[in-house]
């Protein structure tokens, strides 16, 4: 079937038009750092809460007076009832976190929905699953990090970080844009597949989550040097930007949980890669160049899982790692693919 | 500071399941293959005899030679047969071409058949072969190997040239693989003339 | 103090004792094991497997690049025998390398082992007795119902059976139940080490009884599955004869469509490999269509599309016109997709002395400004060959095994000094009466891979296997939640106290899981309280 040029051409104003709203998304989320409210009152109580917990999480079996064996007084009414705080609907909370935020969560929510149709209708003009050179694979990788980060920024409302993540997205896909633009077109043979959309849609999709990943751990390591660098009397406390940000720890277990979510996809994408490899090139492993960082990679984030579980590794220096791994990911990504010959070699670029 | 005693019990166990696990992967590259009921020639690992009683039947096949005149292998039963498989782009066949002139001239005077098969190659290029090289007995063409692969489910055909001796009950009796020497082929010859 | 968190999983191990002068041989023994199934060791030896790993995708390899290593060589002559001797052109079989994974799988063995074990321990015994301060866990709830202490406990057990929680009652005088749920997390956890376990043995099993060979087939060709019909076999230490399965493919036609306009113009968009075959000799004959994504499956072998070329067709006479070379040579064409092909084409047996040509083939030819032979479309639109003669000794009649792709120059003379271009159907008359040349035509040829791999289906399940393992282990969460009753201090009815905590909640959730179970348990006590109660 011939290509859809005009369906092409829709494609790509759709994606500029969502290039444009990720920045005012990113305006936004940085006019909530400058003129917004400070900290919420409510996320504040969650961290102590969360504080609470770890600190309690021994109980000491012959502790102090237990505070709820005393309780004097007759009748039900004098026990005090407690029950655990349903959580905030996300909508309500966004509704809560004020106009910068509304307006950013807003613009980011429209800018997934032209993204996304940016994508479907390049899938469209050119029949088949729309990542078969870097160009799509960027945008298409993109398109999931912006997904994946806007449920993050739902679900742990985490829009303190949307400046950052959304800020990296929109420099990504502009570079994307204007250095490796390519036209809708056919593939080669070798990837006429449709293990093309199961290997490829996987390695995107957990390029896109391990991205957000990798961002949460550099703000992690921001904020951890700056605590250190308080505590060591060599900065003043009291940063506003540091002050909005999530707390360390919700930033460790963000960024933990991100990974704990793309390792299994990248395990599976591999998997599927072998499952292809061995359709295509008659083995399922044959530790190509672009083979052999995946597994880097893979590697990598194992090794960050199992720091995690290790004395003197959490933390910090677990957080080096997770970089590492995504920057193992962009190496093979950017460097591999393009300048190493292989039999992955279909990037199109240059 | 003692170890508590579960605790040696794991290690033991794990150094077990690790030993066993490293025992599949490595211990079984310690075999080899190699068939048995031959006789090796010289300490040669790719030239043998088969023992009396092991020689297996060779398989019958048809063709056109080079000139386009039709053979079968079933219409050589009774004599002494040297099966060469050669091909004129091959440079171990070309300098076996010589040796193989004088014992054909030699062993055909005592009743020996001489029969080539040559492999992944053009009519044109073998003719001008033995045109070059005075080859005096026929060749059937077989330009993908259909012959071999009737004869490798019989014998380990690895290298071209291959040459084969079969006996007079149509039997293979020796094989040599890669070019042959003259004491190799007339020692073979004289054996398996007399046993028969 | 006790930890009522569910089994912790991994770093639990004793210290290490520190070696010193009493240390005898079983007590280094035992040290050095420790040291290697210690968390930090693996994590070190995971570090060293990716690190190791990268030479292999910088540098040739001798597997899958046996031409980038020679030319490496050629480039730097010092440092590549060093690197050899390190093992860097083969670093996925070095023994380096070897020590590596293996050392992080008996690591994983030693770690697996005990821990499976461990697992099925705490699945026979129930969990700890509940604490006395239900209100110092992370999560708690507390309530008064009207239902007196007995049946506000058999609720409670009702509640938390039904969710499928393990339970531990308490015995006389105290009225508590302890519950823990989410074994299948460490259960994951071990499938998925287990798996990877098996991943490496299946690699093995295909690496011993496996074997992968390529071959390259001119149009109207047939070869078979023979260790001499073979262009190369990397077989298995395994592998016999017997393993080779005795089929023969003939090439029947092949096919190539390139993009006829545009800016993707030239790129291929379709390869067919049109054959007929045979599973053994005499058997009837099936054709098949083999794509690059779509390999012919033969009795347990795999025949794949690979590459393809053309062919060109030459035929080389005598002065007198005697014949002596007809035949379609396979030329090998560069990487740039133009199809600009490099061969030779050897006539040892021509008269009066040996003949060897040089050449280039172009499917469409177009002459550049300076004279030389340009492709401009990788279909053979309009085909060219221009040939380079040579006379003399080809040196074929003895030593090494030759190249099809190259000329031994050593015994060769120029004939001509400039190349002599053909197009189909032109003959050269070469000079000094040694013969001539005939451009015929071409043929398109296909390359093959063919393997055997019997490790495949073992190293498919345990991948899915690995895969499952660790979403169980990443889904599911070790959780703990427990409930006191006592008595009311009105002395009617009774107060509910029920707390809960996760040792790994690695997906998250469990705040908001507690939440719901506590309403829900409060529910059930409100359902099945008195109704005369509520005036009170």
């Amino acid at each position: 079937m011939p290509v859809n040029l005009a369906l092409g051409h829709v494609s790509t104003d759709f994606l500029i038009a969502a290039l444009m709203i990720y920045s005012l998304a990113v305006l936004a989320f940085a006019g909530d750092f400058a003129f917004g409210r400070p900290k919420r009152g409510a996320e504040a109580s969650r961290t102590q809460v969360r504080a609470r917990a770890g600190a309690l999480a021994t109980v000491g079996a012959s502790g102090s007076p237990s505070a709820d064996s005393g309780t004097a007084g007759g009748g039900d009414a004098s026990v005090p009832t407690s029950m655990p705080p349903v959580p905030l609907s996300p909508l309500r909370a966004i509704m809560a976190a004020g106009p910068w935020v509304r307006a950013g969560m807003a613009l980011s929510s429209a800018g997934v929905l032209a993204h996304a149709i940016a994508v479907v209708t390049r899938g469209l003009a050119v029949h088949r699953a729309p990542w078969g050179n870097m160009y799509e694979f960027i945008t298409a990788l993109t398109c999931f990090a912006a997904i994946f980060f806007l449920w993050v920024m739902v679900r742990y409302r985490a829009w303190a970080l949307g400046v950052f993540v959304m800020g990296a997205v929109v420099v990504i896909l502009g570079l994307a844009e204007t250095l490796i633009y390519t036209a809708a077109g056919t593939l080669v043979p070798a990837l006429q597949s449709y293990w093309l959309s199961i290997h490829v849609t996987a390695m995107t999709v957990a390029t896109g989550v391990f991205f957000v990943a990798a961002a949460l751990g550099v703000i992690y390591l921001v904020v951890d040097r700056y605590n250190r660098r308080v505590a060591a009397g060599k900065a003043q406390g009291g940063n506003g930007i540091i002050a909005r940000l999530p707390s360390l720890e919700q930033l460790d277990r963000l960024a933990y949980r991100t990974v704990v979510f793309g390792f299994p996809v990248w395990t599976f994408g591999v998997i599927a890669g072998a499952i292809w490899a061995d359709e295509a090139w008659g083995r399922y492993w044959g530790w190509d160049p672009v083979e052999t960082w995946a597994f880097i990679t893979w590697v990598v984030y194992a090794a960050f899982l199992h720091a995690r579980a290790t004395a003197g590794w959490r933390g910090r220096r677990a957080h080096y790692v997770q970089i590492l791994g995504f920057v193992t990911l962009a190496f093979n990504i950017m460097v591999v693919q393009v300048f190493i010959t292989g039999m992955h070699s279909y990037a199109g670029v240059g | 500071m003692p170890v508590p005693r579960p605790k040696r019990k794991y290690v033991v166990l794990a150094a077990a399941a690790c030993a066993a696990v490293l025992a599949v992967v490595l211990s079984v590259s310690a075999f080899s293959s190699g068939g048995g009921d031959v006789t090796y020639l010289d300490g040669s690992t790719t030239a043998f005899m088969y023992d009396t009683g092991h020689q297996p039947l060779a398989p019958d096949f048809s063709g056109a030679t080079l000139t386009g005149t039709p053979v079968a292998l079933s219409s050589y039963r009774g004599k002494v047969v040297v099966l060469n498989f050669w091909g004129s782009w091959c440079v171990a066949c070309r300098s076996e071409a010589p040796t193989l002139s004088v014992v054909a001239e030699q062993e055909q005077r005592k009743g020996v058949s001489f029969l080539g098969v040559d492999i992944q190659d053009t009519n044109a290029n073998a003719l001008a072969f033995d045109k070059n090289h005075d080859v005096i007995y026929p060749s059937v063409s077989d330009p993908s190997e259909l012959v071999v692969l009737k004869f490798s489910s019989v014998v380990p055909i690895a290298a071209t040239p291959t040459t084969l001796v079969i006996d007079r009950t149509g039997h293979i009796a020796a094989m040599i693989g890669g070019a042959a020497s003259y004491s190799e082929l007339t020692s073979v010859l004289a054996k398996v003339t007399e046993a028969s | 103090m006790t930890d009522l968190r569910p089994a912790p999983e991994v770093d639990d191990q004793p210290a290490i004792p520190v070696p010193d002068a009493t240390f005898g041989v079983c007590d280094w023994l035992r040290w050095a094991w420790r040291q290697l199934t210690s968390m930090r060791i693996a994590l070190i030896l995971l570090f060293l497997l990716a690190l190791g790993s990268v030479p292999g995708s910088m540098l040739p390899q001798e597997g899958t690049n046996a031409a980038g290593v020679a030319q490496y060589y050629k480039s730097h002559p010092t440092l590549a025998p060093l690197l050899n001797h390190l093992g860097m052109f083969n670093v996925f079989g070095a023994p380096w390398f070897a020590a590596i994974y293996l050392l992080l799988f008996a690591s994983l063995v030693g770690c697996v082992v005990p821990r499976t074990f461990k697992l099925a321990g705490s699945a026979r015994t129930l969990p700890p007795r509940a604490p006395r301060n239900i209100g110092r866990l992370p999560h708690s709830a507390t309530y008064a119902t009207s239902l007196p202490p007995g049946p506000a406990l058999e609720v409670s057990a009702g509640m938390l059976g039904g969710h499928g929680f393990r339970m531990r009652h308490s015995g006389d005088g105290e009225r508590w139940i302890s519950a823990e749920k989410g074994y299948l997390r460490e259960a994951g956890n071990l499938l998925f080490h287990l798996s990877l376990l098996g991943i490496l043995v299946s690699i093995a099993l295909g690496g011993l009884f496996g074997y992968k060979a390529d071959k390259l087939l001119v149009a109207g060709a047939t070869f078979t599955d023979t260790q001499s019909d073979l262009d190369e076999i990397y077989p298995g230490r395994l592998v016999t004869d017997s393993d080779f399965a005795p089929f023969s493919i003939k090439l029947d036609s092949f096919s190539a469509s390139y993009v006829q306009s545009g800016p993707q113009l030239g790129q291929p968009s379709a390869f067919n490999a049109d054959v007929s075959y045979t599973t053994s000799p005499g058997a009837p004959v099936k054709t098949d269509d083999i794509q690059v994504n779509s390999p012919l499956s033969i009795d347990g072998a795999k025949v794949y599309l690979i590459g393809h070329g053309y062919a060109p067709i030459f035929k080389v006479t005598s002065a007198s016109g005697q014949p002596e070379y007809n035949q379609a040579q396979p030329f090998i064409a560069g990487t740039s997709g133009d199809f600009l092909s490099q061969g030779v084409v050897k006539v040892p047996d021509a008269t009066p002395e040996g003949l060897g040509f040089s050449g280039v083939f172009v499917p469409t030819a177009a002459v550049s400004p300076d004279g030389t032979l340009e492709s401009v479309f990788p279909a053979a639109a309009n085909p060219r060959v221009s040939l380079i003669a040579y006379g003399g000794n080809l040196g074929m009649n003895s030593g090494p095994t030759q190249s099809v792709y190259e000329l031994d120059m050593a015994g060769l003379k120029q004939l001509a000094a400039q190349p002599h271009v053909l197009s189909q159907g032109q003959t050269w008359k070469l000079p000094d009466g040694k013969g001539s040349i005939t451009f015929v035509g071409y043929q398109q040829w296909a390359s093959f891979a063919i393997t055997h791999d019997p490790g495949q289906l073992p190293a498919l399940i345990c991948g899915m296997g690995a895969l499952g393992g660790l979403l169980l282990s990443f889904l599911v969460r070790r959780r703990r939640v427990f409930v006191r009753v006592a008595a009311a201090p009105s002395g009617s009815g009774s107060v509910v106290r029920f707390g809960g905590l996760a040792r790994t909640d690695a997906s998250g959730g469990f705040e908001a899981e507690f939440a719901s179970l506590a309403a829900e348990l409060r529910a059930a006590h409100e359902q099945q309280a008195p109704q005369q109660e509520t005036g009170d």
